[in-house]
């Protein structure tokens, strides 16, 4: 009887046993900021996610964001890790003292991407100062190279977009700088605010091409996405967490729900770098310029 | 008709005379054929790297133009376009890398300039039409040791150790080392 219960005692604790793996090991959760919608967003960040949980030993849990929420959330303490645009960062940087730990490659620029004012080419419009009187799309107002890049190059340029331009608008729901592309193209508007990526990435795919538009303006270049810490994570674990996606190349995989997938194709990266948060000092002047988060004065 | 032995001998040498001329008229001609020859391939060659030349000059053109009109961005993205049907060419690299280079994106230029020279050495041969040591040299100058410092003061950095050897390679490459 005594062996019986004994028995019965220790088939039930066996499956606790047999399972030490994710559920044992310390659960972080990484904040990723939605570019277009929540599944997109889950598509493309899962695979590096269970990489890295791989990695490090930890347990990851991604967690789509909304911009607007970021740095509200992050606040509240729900992330250890995020991964945003570079004025998020910078803006959490600000308010928070969120740790720089890789800035994401994409694109001709690599670590850094730069915001383009466009028009059609048959618009008649040439230069910078012909769009006074216009009407404008500009990208989310959160994007530093689809909103503040060019709301920087205007000023700079002695053009006030609160004053200067018919009006301007901007696209709501996913996929916005495409619509802001397509919005120019289609004659929607006759301005508009693209980042210089998607320019790019939609020439690449045919989608659009180079004798389209005229570029009537680019900003300097400046940090892209970004990947940070918060203050109280440990420093040994953000330096592992850096150096395993420094180390990352086009040729690695993760093995994700039953398939090999390519970690850094699947999220549509090209690679990792560890910059110096000194390096963003010149989006902290183009938001110092045209007074938005985190230098924002009334 | 060979009445005795001295018509005999005497026949013999006036064969063994027209075998030796036209032994001698058909060595010689083949000496100068051969000769044509490595002229014709010669001029094969130099007609061939000049028709190379003109379309490369022809094929990137727009691209040329958008830049001599300060339209970089829009350089880039036609290089962008043109990258889709000549993947992978050297010209296209060595644009992209001096594009990039005035835009500031310094360690992405170093590498498609770098990439450019180990597809075609004719831009580090100073003879060549094609060659760009001025710029290479003026690179070198100015951020060899901007970007040896920042490595070593960064050195999880790998786009800034790939810059660094790139540059070490150009480097090579101008004081003549092969690949």
């Amino acid at each position: 009887m005594i062996k019986c219960r004994l028995l019965s005692v220790l088939l039930l604790l066996l499956p606790l046993v047999a399972c030490q793996s994710p559920t044992d090991r310390p659960v972080m959760k990484i904040g990723y900021m939605n570019c277009n919608s929540e599944a997109e967003t889950l598509a493309r960040f899962k695979p590096l996610t269970k990489y890295l949980s791989d990695r490090l030993n930890i347990d990851f849990q991604a967690v789509p964001v909304d911009t607007q929420d970021f740095p509200e959330r992050f606040a509240a303490g729900e992330f250890e890790f995020t991964h945003t645009n570079s004025l998020v960062y910078v803006i959490m940087r600000e308010n928070q003292q969120l740790e720089l730990v890789a800035t994401e490659k994409r694109g001709n620029y690599g670590t850094h991407t730069a915001g383009a004012i466009i028009a059609r080419k048959d618009s008649g419009i040439k230069t910078l100062a012909d769009i006074k009187g216009k009407r404008m799309i500009f990208g989310p107002q959160l994007a530093p190279s689809g909103f503040l890049a060019q709301y920087d190059l205007m000023l700079r340029e002695g053009i006030d977009p609160e004053l200067d331009i018919a009006y301007y608008a901007i696209p709501s729901g996913s996929f916005k700088h495409e619509k802001v592309v397509y919005g120019v193209y289609f004659g929607q508007y006759d301005v508009g605010a693209s980042p210089a990526l998607d320019l790019e990435l939609m020439t690449k795919e045919g989608k659009i091409t180079a004798d389209d538009f005229v570029i009537l303006g680019q900003s300097p270049i400046f940090p892209y996405c970004t990947f940070g810490a918060r203050k109280d994570v440990d420093q040994e674990l953000v330096k592992a967490f850096r150096q395993a996606l420094v180390e990352l190349t086009q040729a690695d995989t993760v093995d994700y729900q039953g398939e090999q997938l390519k970690v850094l194709a699947s999220a549509w990266i090209d690679g990792f770098e560890a910059l110096e948060d000194s390096d963003y000092n010149q989006l902290r002047e183009m938001a110092k310029r045209a007074n938005m988060p985190p230098y924002q004065e009334f | 008709m060979l009445k005795d032995r001295f018509d005999i001998l005497l026949g013999g040498l006036l064969l063994a005379c027209a075998a030796l001329i036209v032994g001698l008229l058909l060595g010689g001609g083949s000496q100068a054929s051969q000769r044509d020859l490595a002229v014709d391939k010669a001029l094969e060659q130099e007609i061939a790297y000049q028709a190379k030349v003109s379309f490369l000059e022809r094929l990137y053109a727009p691209v040329s133009e958008l830049r001599t009109a300060g339209q970089n961005e829009a350089a880039l993205l036609k290089l962008d376009e043109l990258s889709r049907r000549y993947p992978d060419e050297a010209h296209g690299e060595l644009l992209r890398g001096e594009i990039l280079l005035q835009l500031q994106a310094i360690p992405e230029a170093t590498a498609h300039l770098a990439r450019a020279v180990r597809m075609n050495g004719d831009y580090v041969d100073q003879h060549s039409p094609l060659s760009r040591r001025d710029l290479f040299e003026q690179l070198l100058g100015e951020q060899l040791t901007v970007i040896k410092s920042r490595a070593k003061k960064n050195p999880s950095a790998t786009a800034l150790q790939a810059a660094l050897k790139d540059l070490y390679y150009l480097q090579g490459r101008l004081a003549g080392g092969c690949e």
